[in-house]
């Protein structure tokens, strides 16, 4: 019985690592549009990034890697059957995503009052190069929120597990599975970061 | 039980060195961008960026530590350099037409 718990646990885990894989592939397209973009509008790209916040973006980059972090020593705390641990590290991880997702809001809502959005008459003022890049920043993060969104929700899911015993010591993939996802949206931000708000 | 061997592997101090490598790593790219290296400043800051997504993989996604014939260790590398070529690639394309 153990060797077949074992496999089955090897299987979900490699079904989770293909799926990780296929999400590099979907950011990976859009990095592709990006490199290109940039290559063609150099110093456009230059310019609009220097209107995004570099403060905002470096205190999301630190909150990302913290959450990283505490979601890990989550999954540690459950392997040597602390669940009280795990559980406050776990709703540490949402509290960090929460507010990255928060940040993240007021950036946009500042931009978008200042009738910066895809298709604002204001943006289409302006040359083609920095159309492309609010283009691609809005689509590229806002793409990472919503898979960061998704994130929260599996984290709250498993958080209830734990506390009901679903998942524990003995049956830990899950969560396991849940952090190698937290660390995935984690990995994509930190591209992101230098590529948006650090073009010098 | 063989989880045992792997939380001895990795235990709370290395994950916390890991996240203050982070911190320190992502102090330098920032500062580093402040410093107008011009054409470079894309280079050092995509180098930082891997170094960091590579330290997240190795520790917190615990590649570093995969048992058995170890396929994802050599498999996620292998994709991020076949991605790296694809771009370099993409860049002949658009830089010589």
């Amino acid at each position: 019985m153990d060797v077949h718990e074992n496999q089955h646990s090897e299987g979900s885990k490699t079904g989770m690592w293909l799926f990780i894989l296929s999400e590099i592939l979907l950011f990976g397209g859009l990095f592709i549009l990006y490199a290109v973009y940039r290559f063609k509008h150099p110093s456009a790209f230059h310019l609009a990034a220097e209107e995004l916040s570099r403060p905002l973006g470096t205190i999301n980059t630190l909150i990302l890697i913290t959450s990283s972090l505490t979601m890990a020593l989550s999954i540690l705390s459950l392997k040597k059957g602390d669940r009280r641990s795990s559980l406050m590290f776990l709703a540490a991880t949402l509290f960090l995503g929460f507010l990255f997702l928060l940040i993240k809001y007021f950036e946009w809502a500042g931009k978008i009052s200042h009738q910066i959005f895809p298709d604002s008459p204001r943006l289409l003022e302006r040359n083609q190069g920095e159309i492309l890049f609010y283009g691609l920043y809005y689509s590229m993060t806002g793409l990472h929120a919503l898979h960061l969104l998704v994130g929260l929700g599996v984290l709250f899911a498993m958080g209830f597990l734990i506390a009901k015993q679903k998942v524990n010591r003995a049956n830990i993939v899950p969560l396991e599975n849940s952090g190698l996802y937290w660390h995935l949206v984690d990995i994509i931000w930190i591209f992101l970061f230098p590529l948006f708000y650090l073009i010098t | 039980m063989e989880n045992k061997e792997e939380f001895l592997a990795i235990n709370q101090k290395t994950y916390i060195a890991v996240w203050v490598g982070l911190i320190i790593l992502t102090g330098i790219t920032v500062s580093v961008a402040g410093r107008h290296l011009g054409r470079w400043g894309i280079a050092v800051a995509l180098a930082i960026a891997a170094a960091k997504a590579g330290v997240v993989l190795s520790y917190f996604m615990h590649l570093k530590y995969e048992k058995g014939i170890g396929l994802f260790k050599w498999m996620i590398p292998g994709i991020m350099v076949l991605f790296a070529l694809f771009i370099g690639l993409t860049f002949f394309d658009v830089a010589f037409r």
